[in-house]
């Protein structure tokens, strides 16, 4: 009965929360401002699609609350399009504060999670679902720990089956090889951002996949795996999230700390192509 | 009867009578007279002297008419008459007779004179003959002495002329010395020949010589011909001198026109100069009028002086048309060239005004020339070509004319755009020198200055332009008449430009500078945040009086450059066309948004400056392991102090706004009345049940989302507008960097602590108090929830916490 009572809970506020976001005109905001996405009674700081599950239009979220079991939930648009329906919840060991799904499986995905002193991220796989709702435990596929600072946020190779997969925590950009199928996961590489950089997220270049763009205190780092070296930066943006067009190439677009989105060009990372003013927070 | 008896005697008579008269016959009326007046009383009877007389009429008729008394009259007359006519024949015998004796004596003694003769005649040959004799003798003898004096003769000549030329090179000295070249010239080809011919062997010094003195000759002509103070007269007669000595003078040509090439730039240096001469700006303006005015004269001078060298150049080499047009249609470009250079130059408006008279004279003097001289051509071939050709003739200078033209109307054109763009220079060369000026002198109301500075700059300036293109307009010229309408365009099209350029300007401004100013790059922009926050600031209230001032100024003393064009141009019509030109409505509409984004810019950097901060002070320390607050953490006096900043910038720049009070009761009062509520629910909830909370949590997230439309209002152009928003984005942004961390007790605590401290000092400097208030709950409510155990402070530590705070401070 609770379970019923939150689902239609979820419903309202489901049906409300991808039509606001899916009017803005570009993705990340949809996936994790922070602000935007808090459900009902839990609170939920991320928001994954799930690329992988082609036949429906499917998100993961995980929520964040201090005091309470964690959870992830996985929300599906009914066929009709006009319901979200949740699909399964899962128990989560502790608050997430990112999530990404991976896009070959549809069952797989990453956490970013910590609890007061604690930080971690795992992989997780989602056990089949019997018509149950109730909490099944996640299967742990990897824990990717080898990180000495809070984690911010994992990517996964952006298209494709493919094993490689990035975490990043304040300082550090960890290049991983995933075994699904053996549940390990090795760190390949790594690279630090260097002392005065606090990383903050980033993104997996669709167009490129030698290149990562990584989110600091005021600046955009782009790094190439092959060799984890800093290629080419973008000074002076105040960014909180970052994505790249996955239509255009070289185009990216940054959500800025106090207000606006930018849409850049790489090719001229001196000034912003583009600035949509009119958020205020 | 009497008939038949005058027959013989009449034979005889008529013999007689035609003797007579052929004898009288010239004299056949002479004879008639004294028988004529006798008988002209008988008219039929005056027959008796001519040649058809009847004797037997002539009787029957006298005898009819006449009585007997004149019958016997009539015989005595008749008797008297022939006497005397037989005595005239008889003297006329005698005289005859004596004639012939005479001439047969005379022929007698002609005869006996003869005879003599024949021996004189004889003697006189034989004499003759012997003179002859005796000259040809003397002809023989003298004839070899008279070879030898010829000889001699030639000889003496031909030495005459040897000495000639062994005395041509001293005469050529003379000659030189003396300037009489013609001479020397004259000399010099009569010795041509044998210079030519001997001149290898025999007067090889010679030659040498008095070739030594033609060089010096020719050197002398062609100085002569360059030289400008002679005559043209005396320079064309130069210029033949030496066309007779066959030196090249088509060289002589091309140097010259080298020359007059040179002068060209001659002239450009003389202009340049004249005008660096007047491009000090900082001389007193006492004598600000004769600088002024000097260039416009000089180049002008020089320019007539150029027109002179040219016209004697005409004169000297009169087939040289098509080069001399080349040679002004470069001065032309020349000028224009020089022109553009100094327009490039920062002259002040006026200064170029003055530039562009003395070059519009400059340009007319060249175009007449230029026709003068294509009349010349005209002349000098016209009359023997055809017209065709004669029309060929005369389209280069229409192309001239043309040409000219042209490239005045590209000058004014340009002179339009640079005025602007120096204009332009100046607006932001007064806003950058405000920043500079600031960087030594840290003096309070330097951005005051600023606004002030460039306030005056933006007016002042187009007031300039306007009134220097006023001046242009007002002068009479012929070339600018053409010109005026396309010039008013051009001026209001520059102010368009120019005010879109500003607009430009000041973003490229504000987005260069943002990467300068935060990059390590510049060790100069280490405090050029601050500046150029400042400066930013500075530009959105100056597009504000752009927007509210200083176009409709503009808009109204166009109207007088109008009003002034209309009355030349005599048409209305043009007055419509000035619309899309210039367009005040819009550029009030770029700057107002200019203005708007300016504001924002200001705002934004000002308030990332201070999530900066928040941030550090929210990911450093371990909030999980926080230790009791003790006192206000010193953030919030970093905050404050920014905020501090802020108010002093906007107070410089920014009017007032309206009274305090109508802002508070602006904001909706409700959130003051229920903003303790959250938090004291939010706790109460907790300890209820699952639903009751979650409906109180809907209701706060509801309310949320509701506040926030009404926390973020527009900004407006006022000190408290302003300052309010910076705080309020500000502590938006502190909230979030709440949110983001974790807390345990004490942590909670010290944010609590913070925030009512906060509370306390930001009411003083904020306008609209609730939405600050209603923030800064955001803040503790954000704190509690993501805190694990959020006791808050008790209200006496807390007011104790803040006493101390506020006394220290």
């Amino acid at each position: 009965m609770q379970g019923g009572s939150t689902g239609i809970g979820y419903g309202l506020k489901y049906q409300v929360k991808p039509r606001k976001t899916s009017t803005r005109p570009y993705k990340i905001l949809q996936i994790r401002n922070p602000n935007s996405v808090s459900i009902s009674y839990f609170q939920a700081r991320c928001i994954a699609d799930v690329k992988a599950d082609t036949d429906h239009t499917s998100f993961i979220t995980g929520t964040l609350s201090l005091k309470e079991e964690n959870e992830v939930h996985l929300i599906r648009l009914s066929s009709g399009g006009t319901e979200l329906v949740c699909e399964g919840l899962f128990s989560h060991p502790n608050e997430i504060w990112d999530l990404a799904s991976c896009p070959f499986d549809q069952r797989i995905f990453s956490t970013v999670f910590s609890s007061g002193d604690s930080y971690g991220a795992a992989v997780w796989q989602m056990p089949e679902l019997y018509g149950q709702l109730n909490s099944p435990q996640l299967e742990r596929v990897a824990s990717l720990d080898a990180h000495s600072s809070k984690i911010k946020s994992i990517l996964w190779w952006p298209s494709g089956k493919h094993d490689k997969l990035i975490s990043i925590d304040e300082q550090n950009l960890f290049l991983w090889s995933l075994d699904s199928s053996r549940k390990t996961a090795q760190v390949k590489s790594q690279e630090s951002a260097g002392m005065l950089h606090y990383l903050s997220g980033g993104a997996w270049d669709p167009h490129d996949v030698n290149s990562v763009a990584s989110t600091c205190e005021s600046s955009i780092q782009f790094w190439d795996l092959r060799t984890m070296m800093k290629t080419n930066s973008i000074e002076h943006a105040h960014v909180r999230n970052i994505d790249f067009d996955s239509k255009k190439k070289y185009m990216l677009v940054t959500a800025e700390d106090e207000f606006g989105i930018h849409i850049w060009d790489l090719r001229m990372p001196k000034a912003p192509v583009l600035e949509l003013p009119g958020h205020a927070h | 009867m009497g008939a038949d008896d005058e027959v013989p005697m009449d034979d005889k008579a008529k013999r007689m009578r035609d003797l007579l008269s052929s004898f009288y016959s010239p004299d056949p009326s002479s004879a008639p007279p004294p028988t004529a007046n006798a008988s002209s009383r008988y008219a039929t009877l005056d027959t008796i002297n001519t040649t058809s007389f009847d004797p037997n009429q002539y009787m029957n008729l006298l005898v009819q008419k006449s009585n007997l008394e004149g019958l016997l009259q009539r015989h005595v007359e008749m008797a008297a008459e022939i006497k005397n006519l037989d005595t005239d024949l008889q003297m006329l015998v005698y005289e005859n007779y004596n004639k012939f004796i005479s001439a047969t004596d005379t022929i007698k003694r002609m005869k006996t004179n003869i005879v003599g003769m024949e021996a004189n005649m004889e003697q006189l040959l034989e004499k003759i003959m012997s003179v002859q004799s005796r000259s040809d003798g003397v002809n023989t003898s003298l004839f070899e002495k008279r070879e030898h004096v010829e000889k001699l003769h030639r000889t003496r000549n031909l030495l005459r002329k040897v000495q000639f030329i062994f005395d041509l090179p001293t005469r050529l000295g003379k000659c030189i010395k003396a300037e009489a070249y013609a001479d020397a010239v004259r000399f010099y080809t009569g010795a041509m020949p044998i210079f030519k011919a001997y001149g290898d062997s025999s007067f090889q010094d010679c030659k040498r010589a008095s070739e030594d003195a033609v060089a010096i000759i020719i050197k002398n002509l062609q100085g002569k011909v360059f030289s400008d103070s002679e005559s043209i007269q005396a320079r064309a007669e130069a210029v033949m001198l030496l066309k007779q000595l066959d030196f090249p003078v088509d060289t002589l040509r091309a140097k010259l026109l080298e020359n007059l090439e040179q002068f060209l730039l001659d002239l450009h240096l003389e202009s340049t100069e004249t005008t660096k001469g007047q491009v000090n700006p900082d001389e007193p303006p006492k004598q600000g009028n004769l600088p002024d005015s000097a260039p416009a004269t000089a180049h002008g001078a020089s320019t007539r002086e150029f027109v002179e060298a040219v016209r004697a150049y005409r004169a000297i080499f009169p087939d040289s048309e098509k080069q001399l047009i080349k040679l002004v249609q470069d001065l032309v470009t020349k000028h224009f060239e020089a022109i553009q250079q100094h327009i490039k130059k920062p002259l002040s408006s006026a200064d170029l005004v003055r530039m562009l008279l003395a070059w519009v004279i400059v340009a007319r003097h060249v175009m007449v020339l230029a026709r003068a001289a294509v009349l010349t051509v005209v002349n000098g071939s016209g009359i023997m070509w055809t017209d065709v050709l004669l029309m060929d003739e005369v389209l280069p200078e229409a192309a001239l004319v043309d040409f000219a033209l042209e490239a005045a109307r590209i000058t004014v054109k340009q002179f339009v755009a640079s005025a602007f763009s120096c204009h332009l220079l100046k607006v932001s060369d007064a806003l950058t020198n405000a920043e500079a000026r600031k960087k030594d002198e840290v003096e309070e109301y330097s951005l005051q200055v600023a606004l002030e500075a460039s306030k005056r700059a933006v007016i002042q300036g187009s007031m300039d332009v306007l009134l220097g293109f006023r001046q242009l307009l007002d002068e009479d010229l012929g070339l600018l008449m053409k010109l005026r309408d396309l010039i008013i365009d051009w001026v209001q099209e520059g102010f368009q430009d120019f005010f879109r350029k500003l607009d430009n300007h000041f973003l490229l401004l504000s987005g260069k500078k943002c990467r300068a100013t935060q990059g390590q790059v510049s060790e100069e922009r280490i405090q050029g945040e601050k500046i150029l926050a400042g400066l930013v600031l500075v530009m959105a209230q100056l597009s504000v009086f752009v927007e509210q001032n200083a176009i409709p100024r503009i808009t109204e003393a166009r109207f007088h450059l109008n009003e002034i064009a209309a009355s030349f141009s005599g048409g209305g019509v043009r007055g419509y066309e000035y619309g899309p030109a210039f367009v005040p409505a819009e550029i009030c509409r770029t700057f107002r948004a200019a203005g708007e984004k300016f504001l924002h810019l200001y705002i934004n950097m000002r308030t990332q400056k201070i999530s900066v901060l928040l941030r550090k002070r929210f990911t450093t320390p371990n909030w999980v392991k926080h230790k009791e607050p003790r006192e206000v953490h010193m953030f919030v006096d970093l905050f404050l102090q920014e905020l501090e900043v802020v108010a002093t910038e906007v107070k410089q720049i920014l009017p007032q706004g309206l009274q305090r009070k109508h802002h508070r009761t602006d904001s909706n009062g409700s959130t003051t009345s229920s903003r303790s509520n959250p938090l004291r629910d939010d706790k109460i909830g907790r300890s209820n049940t699952h639903r009751a909370r979650s409906q109180l949590l809907e209701t706060h997230l509801a309310k949320l989302f509701k506040q926030k439309m009404e926390i973020f209002t527009k900004v407006e152009h006022t000190q408290e507008s302003v300052l309010t928003t910076v705080i309020k984005l500000c502590l938006k942004s502190l909230q979030e960097f709440v949110r983001l961390q974790t807390f345990n007790r004490s942590g909670f605590q010290q944010i609590q602590l913070d925030i009512q401290f906060l509370r306390t000092t930001l009411k003083e400097t904020a306008d609209d108090e609730a939405a600050v208030d209603f923030l800064l709950d955001e803040v503790i409510v954000a704190a509690a929830e993501r805190c694990l155990d959020p006791i808050p402070l008790e209200q006496p530590i807390l007011d104790k916490l803040i006493q101390a705070k506020l006394a220290k401070t």
